[in-house]
């Protein structure tokens, strides 16, 4: 029963990890209904970047702005260049799924061409011990804990306080009644597709620094954790993300403590199922129901 | 032509023909707008049951390998066990995701859902050999026919095709049959489909348990004849490589599906395996995989319909043309 304190605790840290990379992709998702598949792939890509600049010097957390202001424009080109023209195109929902699986693949495995299957490794200060509540945490955990609430809430700020956030979620809302009032919803799609790319760089390096040694697929493993927890709070809704990923986060790390650790996700993952049954639209999903993703 | 070669011919025969069932069973839910991606679960699970039910007690092989229920039942009974465990648990799967979700909250559920078996496959130790997976499986009627290692592959291969045509037979039936014709109408526009007073969530559950049960009769087939089923042997990616073979053939056509099979599991797998190697170990994979990515968005770009695209459907006076050549493309 000792372990469920650090379990809780530990489970915090990766929800933080989880939160970052879910909200930047649920936020994508509800302003531009592109489900992304690519978006593993592109953490992944984020995540290498960020170990070329570390390899030439640069400190692991100024890496992590980096890779973050390498996945906006990352983002935005994938939006440019691959899943705007195919909307333009005639390219259903459906088969826009299919384009970023087709991809995620070609990203992923490109990463495995140029860097093969080996691990890497950030260079960096593992840390000093801190102990908060009788549980032993590292500084680099305690930093990672910042990066997550300070992203998470600069995030709240944009979509809350300022004329763009506005315009995303009334985008969000209702494209083309957002599009009638004179919201120009292919500059808000790109400012989504950008918010999104930084989140999911910052997401991607945080990610690699606490698994520590991290492969080509990186991004790939961790991309199933990140579906879960945005259908678990609502599909398209940034404030349900950030729920979805502590309630998957903390179920893991207590199921992994409590029972065995094979069964670290699929307790978590179990949970996802009930809620599908009894609120399929997700905890917190409300105005996605009008966009024939849920009757 | 000396027996490497025609163990080879054979053998991506028999895997052709497992692909082929696997991509028309997908097909099915496909073209109905059922996105299954946790399609590969009912091949797996058609694969552990007709293995579990040719193995015999785990006793009988000095406990090596732990796994519940072994039984040792004559050749068809496997098979036809595995077509019930893939209907038997599409049904409880169905009931969660279909009767509410739709587009990508479905495809999410259903990957999420294809992740848990994964893993709940590798934590139960007991069930099936965890991790590990289920070896030294029996092949069927090996030990009726008597017959060299290179004659019982061609016999498989014999045996394969039979249940292809019978597969091929199923499905287009369902096509071209007064259900096929519903499904389509869903496809094409699911809420005109429910105003006309077709009960959608029936029609998807439909095909979703029929899809599950010819899933899971590929997974048999295949382990029979490679005799060894582990976890990952069905991680969720190959789902994905099935869907391409659908997008690539042509979703809307059942020979065009075959086409597709046919070029991408194993015509792209299998002569890439004659490129000379170059670059670091692996990198041939990687290539591969890109590729399967750039197929994906090239069809998709230029021909959605894929190589053989839906013919136009003629209609006669009081019954289809369809219904008269059942499958026929037009």
């Amino acid at each position: 029963m000792q372990l469920v304190p650090e379990a809780i605790v530990f489970g915090l840290v990766s929800a933080c990890v989880l939160a970052i990379a879910t909200v930047g992709f649920s936020l994508q998702v509800g302003v531009t209904n592109v489900l992304n598949f690519a978006y593993g792939s592109t953490m992944t890509v984020c995540a290498f970047v960020a170990y070329l600049c570390n390899r030439a010097g640069v400190p692991i957390w100024l890496a992590v702005c980096v890779a973050g202001g390498f996945g906006a424009i990352f983002s935005l080109l994938l939006n440019r260049g691959v899943f705007r023209p195919f909307d333009r195109h005639g390219t259903g929902v459906h088969s826009a799924i299919y384009v970023s699986i087709g991809l995620g693949l070609i990203l992923q495995y490109a990463v495995d061409g140029i860097w093969g299957p080996d691990f890497y490794v950030y260079r960096q200060d593992i840390g000093n011990p801190v102990h908060i509540l009788g549980v032993v945490v590292t500084t680099t955990q305690l930093v990672i804990v910042g990066i997550a609430l300070g992203a998470l809430l600069a995030t709240h700020l944009l979509l809350a306080r300022t004329r763009l956030g506005t315009a995303m979620r009334a985008t969000a809302a209702n494209r083309q009644l957002a599009r009638t009032c004179g919201i120009d919803t292919d500059a808000v799609a790109d400012a989504a597709w950008m918010l999104s790319g930084v989140l999911c760089g910052v997401a991607g390096v945080v990610l690699a620094i606490t698994i520590f040694a991290f492969t080509f697929e990186l991004g790939d493993q961790f991309i199933i954790v990140i579906f879960a927890a945005a259908v678990l709070g609502g599909l398209g809704q940034p404030y349900g993300a950030m729920l979805g990923a502590v309630v998957i986060g903390v179920t893991s790390e207590v199921a992994a403590a409590l029972i065995q650790p094979e069964f670290k996700e699929v307790v978590a993952f179990a949970i996802l199922v009930a809620v599908l049954v009894i609120r399929p639209q997700g905890i917190l999903g409300e105005f996605v129901g009008r966009r024939g993703m849920v009757r | 032509m000396s027996s490497a070669v025609q163990f080879y011919i054979a053998t991506d025969l028999v895997l052709f023909g497992v692909d082929l069932i696997a991509c028309w069973a997908l097909n099915l839910q496909l073209r109905t707008g059922v996105l299954n991606f946790a399609f590969i679960i009912f091949q797996a699970a058609g694969a552990y049951t007709a293995a579990i039910l040719t193995l015999g007690p785990s006793s009988a092989h000095g406990n090596i390998q732990s796994y519940i229920g072994g039984m040792t039942l004559p050749f068809p009974l496997p098979w036809v066990a595995a077509c019930a465990c893939g209907a038997a648990i599409a049904v409880p799967l169905g009931l969660i995701v279909l009767p509410r979700l739709r587009g990508s909250y479905e495809a999410l559920a259903f990957l999420v859902m294809s992740l848990i078996a994964t893993q709940l496959a590798e934590a139960l130790q007991g069930v099936a050999n965890g991790p590990t997976g289920l070896a030294l499986i029996p092949q069927p009627l090996a030990g009726v026919v008597h017959l060299s290692p290179l004659a019982y592959t061609w016999f498989y291969v014999g045996l394969t095709g039979a249940v292809c045509v019978g597969v091929y037979w199923f499905v287009a039936r369902v096509t071209g049959s007064p259900l096929g014709r519903k499904l389509r109408a869903i496809h094409d526009n699911e809420a005109a489909a429910e105003a006309l007073g077709k009960n959608v969530t029936w029609a998807r559950l439909t095909v979703f348990v029929a899809g599950g049960a010819l899933a899971a009769l590929s997974g048999a087939v295949l382990v029979g004849f490679i005799g060894a089923w582990s976890p990952s042997s069905w991680r969720y990616p190959e789902t994905f490589v099935l869907a391409t073979a659908v997008i690539v053939g042509g979703w809307g056509n059942n020979l065009g599906v075959l086409i597709g099979t046919a070029a991408v599991p194993v015509g792209f797998f299998e002569i890439t395996r004659f490129f000379p190697t170059f670059g670091p170990p692996g990198f041939i994979d990687a290539v591969q995989w890109m590729a399967i990515g750039l197929l994906i968005l090239l069809f998709l770009w230029f021909r959605p319909d894929g190589i053989l695209p839906e013919g136009r459907h003629r209609w006669r006076r009081g019954r289809p043309a369809s219904a008269a050549a059942p499958g026929a493309p037009g």
